[in-house]
């Protein structure tokens, strides 16, 4: 199966400090990818590198066939890679509503779109949206009102919105009421079935082995293992990673 | 947590905000009709007017600083570099001389060239500074603005150097004013339909978080020098209007620092980023001024620096922002300025 998004030796350095270092990583389509590691490994900045919000110092990154390595992020967003953050990016000012219907898939709003209001069928994928992650009803509030879990939601519909090929999602889960999660958990399957590739950033291990097809982990900028959830945590060098080696 | 009502036609916010924008017109539309008809009143002298069209002017300078400054972030310190330089253009143009007899172009191309001129040095301008955040962006312009004026002051051959230009003279209160009060109400009404639209809601988006408003498609570069560049042309073309109504122009009148204060200040007492905030403000401070000239001579400027710290104290929406709360607050300003404090939205952890 051809990558639909293929990064090679990724490097990036914060002057002396080396936050990624050389990693290479690929994803499918339709594919759910874990992206694990300690504290400080590297997840966000190989995220922030591979959706173009940071510069890399070298390497390369393919999306479906075409290079981004100098593409900038709304460039990326429009060939349909999308990403939420792990600080919560919504719009605090807005409603739910302008919230998504501001994520609209932008590379199809000509000039005269741009000038133009939202259109029916923007409403009902709206909609549609705001129904399936169980936000209908708080869809006139004022982003800045929600709990955490509730925008944790809505930025994943925000992501959702621009019919992207492949979400990544830094920290679904992080600050989410366990309820919440389990129906996170839900919303992200149904979303991978329907042909969206998923790389997921996550601390929750065990979130991360019930959802995800393969599992990448890095340590310290490097890539330490790669594998099937139950490969990698049953990699001595993983657990060493995390739990640090035997009598220390 | 269970999905509500998704059939449900209009929630009671939709129709709140939908009756507050039938008021908002109303309320408009008859204020627009009373300053029409002002000038047929009895007692009302051109002196009356002249005092209106400033006003006006002020009005429309702070609507053009809040389209960068309210609905993008974008704290502009140098606004008042395109007043000057469509005042400049049109009196550069309009008394244009050769050995014999002047010529001088009409005014009407004469202003339009000087917002195009404006319009065009805006885009310039934007282009290079606008990837600037916070205090670097403002200070580039604060600085773009002082050079402009100093180039201004030392091109004697074409400027007229500190001794600045005459236009010819045309004393026509009233048409001056109806002129003003059509394209300040014509600006208005362009701004309130440019936040209805998608291009609006980029801008808002921009300002909220630029980083994240990338991410989600949006070109911020292309938009952010667009909508700057319109406020330099409209800027401009007010300048242009004011050069001739004045019919002098030297580097400090053209080029004044306060013109840049009023708008903040009108637009932040009237409420930052939204439509009728920058009008009501800038009218409240305008008489608020005659008013504290004509009574604390001495004291006027501090008193108008009470004001200030009042806003930001008590009134960090604005006065329309009481009613409406499409803009933003000047603290969150502030903070996305200084690029200090925690949101709500921050869960105190490291990128």
């Amino acid at each position: 199966m051809t990558a639909l998004l293929d990064a090679r030796g990724v490097l990036k350095r914060f002057g002396g400090l080396t936050a990624v270092d050389g990693v290479d990583i690929d994803i499918s389509a339709g594919e759910m990818v874990g992206l694990i590691g300690p504290n400080g490994s590297g997840k966000t900045t190989l995220f922030d590198c591979l959706s173009r919000v940071s510069s890399l110092d070298s390497g390369s990154i393919r999306f479906d066939g075409v290079d981004i390595t100098r593409h900038r992020p709304h460039q990326v967003a429009r060939l349909g890679l999308a990403r939420t953050f792990q600080l919560i990016r919504v719009y605090r000012d807005l409603t739910v509503s302008e919230n998504m219907e501001l994520s609209i898939q932008w590379g199809r709003v000509g000039t005269a779109r741009l000038f133009g209001r939202t259109d029916p069928s923007t409403r009902r994928r709206v909609e549609s949206l705001l129904e399936f992650l169980l936000l209908t009803r708080l869809r006139d509030e004022r982003a800045g009102a929600l709990s955490g879990g509730q925008r944790r939601l809505l930025e994943i519909g925000m992501a959702l919105m621009s019919e992207p090929r492949l979400v990544l999602l830094d920290e679904a889960t992080s600050g989410v009421n366990p309820t919440l999660v389990a129906e996170i958990a839900d919303r992200l399957r149904e979303v991978n079935a329907s042909g969206v590739a998923i790389l997921l950033v996550e601390h929750n291990v065990r979130f991360v082995a019930e959802l995800c097809h393969r599992v990448v982990v890095l340590d310290r900028g490097a890539k330490l293992a790669e594998g099937t959830p139950r490969q990698v945590m049953e990699n001595p060098a993983v657990i060493e990673a995390y739990f640090g080696a035997e009598g220390e | 947590m269970k999905s509500a009502a998704s059939g449900e036609p209009r929630s009671g916010a939709r129709l709140a905000d939908s009756r507050r924008r039938r008021v908002l017109v109303r309320v408009s539309v008859g204020l627009l009709a009373m300053l029409a008809l002002l000038p047929a009143l009895p007692g009302v002298s051109n002196s009356t007017l002249f005092t209106l069209t400033l006003m006006l002017t002020s009005v429309a300078v702070a609507v053009n600083w809040n389209l960068t400054g309210g609905f993008t972030g974008y704290v502009d310190f140098g606004h008042a570099v395109w007043f000057g330089i469509g005042a400049y253009t049109t009196a550069i143009l309009m008394s244009l001389q050769t050995n014999g007899p002047q010529v001088g172009w009409a005014a009407p191309p004469a202003i339009i060239l000087g917002a195009v001129v404006a319009g065009v040095l805006a885009a310039a301008i934007g282009r290079a500074t606008m990837r600037l955040k916070g205090p670097y962006f403002s200070i580039a312009l604060l600085g773009t603005f002082v050079a402009v004026r100093e180039i201004v002051r030392v091109s004697g051959g074409l400027t007229g150097g500190g001794v600045g230009l005459t236009l010819p003279p045309y004393l026509n209160r009233p048409l001056f004013y109806y002129l003003e009060l059509a394209l300040v109400a014509g600006l208005v009404a362009f701004t309130w339909w440019l936040r209805s639209t998608r291009f609006g809601a980029a801008l808002v988006a921009i300002r909220e978080d630029e980083v994240g408003a990338e991410m989600r498609g949006i070109n911020t570069t292309r938009l952010k020098v667009t909508v700057f560049s319109f406020a330099g042309f409209s800027t401009g073309l007010f300048g242009g209007l004011w050069a001739y109504q004045n019919t002098f122009v030297d580097p400090d009148i053209a080029f004044v620092e306060v013109r840049t204060v009023d708008a903040v200040m009108g637009a932040m007492l009237g409420g930052l980023g939204t439509v009728a905030g920058p009008v009501v403000g800038t009218v409240v401070l305008f008489w608020l001024r005659e008013l504290l000239w004509a009574h604390l001579l001495d004291y006027h400027l501090i008193a108008q620096g009470l004001l200030l710290i009042v806003i930001v104290l008590f009134l960090p929406r604005g006065l329309v922002g009481i009613v409406d709360p499409r803009g933003t607050s000047v603290t969150a300003l502030w903070r996305r300025w200084t690029g200090r404090g925690a949101r709500p939205d921050e869960q105190g952890k490291e990128p």
